[in-house]
């Protein structure tokens, strides 16, 4: 396997700079209002890493974000702003209630697997209206991704309101799927459960298909250069449909993975933005599985340290999103800066060939 | 009769804020910078609206310092996007975080509370009737009666098509974006009139903001934009980049949401339902755009 370990070794520099500038400004932010930057972040991260109860609570905290992250990512790869891994989210997590609840009497090696695809299935077709708009009608997928976000996100609402109402049962909730359907506990008591494995193996797979296969050659080409993708015959429009349905199959996973593992029922505006936070992993992680990973593992430390910061220093966990907003300013100038400096070093025709690992 | 001049005036009224943010996207689609930033934008205005007002005691103070705050945000992204040459639609989605984060920061550092905020001190700016206006049966119902911004984003339509199309900046920012190398040539600083269109873009999102937080009710609720900044960008994509084009979308989507409200109200319908109308017809407009777009490229 060729590793440009120098060119590794510079973009994972690059990474580190812009996690330690994120995490300076978010001290500067909190010294400016008055709270206690270095106890903040004492708490956040002795709370994440701390005990063995702690880094399984961050595992948890991150096995959503390790999906979404791969979902962004693989949009991205292939230069499509895919905003829409929210939506996929939900619509997944429904779909994978739904089996739950339904099928109550299958076992569980058959329900389970069955609640995943048939999550993956709908997330990934959620993502291929917009993908189908793009594909065939050119029609910009940045607007009509988010746009499906808040459908997505009311529809199941009404699903949980309306026609699978739990009469007797608080609001906004469905019913609890059957218990051969919910998956194991790794780490009790944490709720750190077997989705985690799969995103792992997502992680493999993805990364696989990026390196071994032709969909995945396809992808890194058409994003890296869409005309010589097409100049080379590749068939543009089944590429953005495969990538949109992947992209969206994985956000669906991470909804099962919520459904299954952690709330055991599918309950209305349950994402505090997993979503979201895949497109700043994403960014982090420079659009590799690898890099998503870990990427999203630093925001499983910080997301679930925030929320025991929040309890024992009264500074609120939304300066994570303030953190994620500095990183992603950041990824955005460092994008055209590496960009820029590859364009001046490389001749003319050595452009156009260059594709980003 | 009544429920027809009932829901122009509500759609009148709920199309403001998407007017005033709309122009702003318009500013920055004629120099040729998709601003992806609008919601963000939209939304520190929202926030810094209240909380000036309140804490200045004037709710025309709020929207002043929303404005010129917004302004500052957009500022920063310029700095970005055009010095830095950030990536345009990445740099947008910074700032789209920023401004949730950063309010919900400081909603809960300043005014130590979760979710909303809506002072009771605070008067929101009062209904202005036009005088001989409001005379009028039909017209005059559903006219007169608004609140300030609403007029002002009406003005805003026009001020930004004298803008471009009667003034010199105007014709160098429709330059620039048309093509940045022959405006350079010519001698126009492409930069500055960037910047130019951004800042003003800011301030009118501010505006947008302030309107939708303290125009009407006086209330901040976290993310209370809900995607209004994108639906603004439709409504560019869908005029073109004209302001009366654009103007008119915005009506359009302002009609769906009234209806919406509405149908919540007066139907038995479940509220999610009518809710996604607006959002949904984005997409169906969306699709119209491209869909004479290539039908009139031919085969």
């Amino acid at each position: 396997m060729n590793i440009d370990w120098k060119r590794w070794g510079l973009e994972t520099a690059q990474v580190i700079l812009t996690i330690v500038v994120a995490l300076l400004m978010g001290a500067v932010v909190m010294q400016l209002s008055g709270k206690d930057a270095l106890e903040a972040y004492r708490t956040l991260f002795t709370s994440a890493l701390g005990k063995r109860t702690a880094v399984a609570d961050t595992l948890l905290a991150a096995t959503p974000l390790i999906f979404t992250g791969l979902a962004t990512a693989v949009a991205f790869r292939a230069g499509i702003f895919n905003v829409g891994v929210e939506g996929s989210l939900y619509m997944g997590a429904f779909a994978a209630a739904w089996v739950g609840f339904t099928f109550t009497g299958l076992p569980g090696w058959i329900l389970i697997p069955l609640a995943f695809i048939l999550a993956g299935i709908v997330g990934g077709i959620w993502c291929l209206v917009p993908g189908y708009l793009k594909a065939c009608l050119r029609v910009d997928e940045i607007v009509t991704t988010i746009m499906l976000n808040y459908v997505a996100i009311l529809f199941t609402s009404y699903l949980v309101n309306g026609p699978f109402l739990v009469p007797g049962l608080a609001n906004a909730m469905s019913e609890k799927i059957a218990p051969a359907a919910q998956l194991a506990r790794l780490a009790p008591p944490s709720q750190l459960n077997l989705s985690l494995v799969i995103a792992l193996a997502a992680v493999v797979v993805i990364g696989f298909i990026f390196r071994r296969t032709t969909l995945g050659y396809e992808l890194r080409t058409v994003g890296a250069n869409p005309l010589f993708a097409r100049w080379s015959g590749m068939p543009l429009r089944n590429v953005i449909l495969k990538v949109m349905f992947l992209s969206g199959l994985l956000g669906g996973l991470a909804g099962a993975g919520q459904v299954l593992g952690v709330h055991y029922r599918f309950v209305a505006n349950f994402s505090p933005g997993f979503g979201f936070d895949g497109i700043t992993i994403a960014l982090l992680g420079r659009n590799s599985p690898i890099g998503t990973l870990f990427a999203a593992l630093l925001f499983g430390v910080l997301r679930s340290g925030g929320s025991t910061m929040e309890l024992f220093t009264d500074v609120p966990r939304d300066l994570i999103s303030i953190l994620e907003a500095t990183i992603i300013f950041f990824v955005a100038i460092e994008f055209s800066l590496a960009w820029l400096r590859r364009r001046q070093a490389l001749p003319g025709e050595e452009r156009e060939a260059e594709a980003t690992p | 009769m009544e429920t027809f001049i009932n829901v122009t005036f509500a759609t009148l009224r709920v199309s403001a804020p998407l007017i005033l943010v709309a122009m702003a996207g318009v500013l920055s689609q004629q120099v040729g910078l998709i601003n992806i930033a609008l919601e963000g934008l939209m939304l520190v205005g929202a926030f810094t609206a209240v909380v000036a007002a309140f804490s200045l005691g004037s709710t025309w103070s709020g929207v002043l310092v929303a404005c010129l705050v917004a302004t500052l945000l957009a500022a920063f992204f310029a700095l970005f996007v055009i010095q830095l040459r950030a990536n345009l639609i990445v740099a947008g989605l910074a700032v789209n975080f920023l401004a949730l984060g950063a309010t919900a920061y400081l909603l809960q550092v300043l005014f130590n509370t979760r979710g909303a905020f809506a002072p009771e001190e605070l008067v929101g700016l009062a209904p202005v009737s036009i005088p001989l206006l409001n005379r009028i049966p039909v017209l005059g119902e559903m006219l007169s009666g608004h609140r300030p911004l609403v007029y002002l984003s009406w003005l805003s339509v026009a001020a930004t098509s004298v803008f471009l199309y009667q003034t010199v900046i105007g014709t160098h920012i429709r330059a620039v974006g048309e093509h940045v190398e022959a405006a350079e040539t010519a001698g126009i600083p492409v930069k500055r009139v960037q910047y130019l269109a951004l800042l003003l873009g800011g301030f009118l999102s501010g505006l947008a903001g302030a309107h939708l937080s303290v125009g009407d009710l006086t209330l901040f609720r976290e993310n209370m934009t809900n995607g209004r900044g994108f639906i603004a960008l439709a409504a560019v994509f869908f005029g073109a980049a004209r302001p009366g084009l654009t103007a008119l979308a915005c009506l359009l989507f302002g009609l769906f949401e009234a209806v919406q409200v509405r149908l919540q109200t007066t139907s038995n319908v479940p509220p999610q339902l009518p809710q996604m109308l607006p959002y949904l017809i984005v997409i169906a407009v969306l699709t119209l755009i491209s869909l004479r777009r290539e039908l009139r490229k031919g085969w």
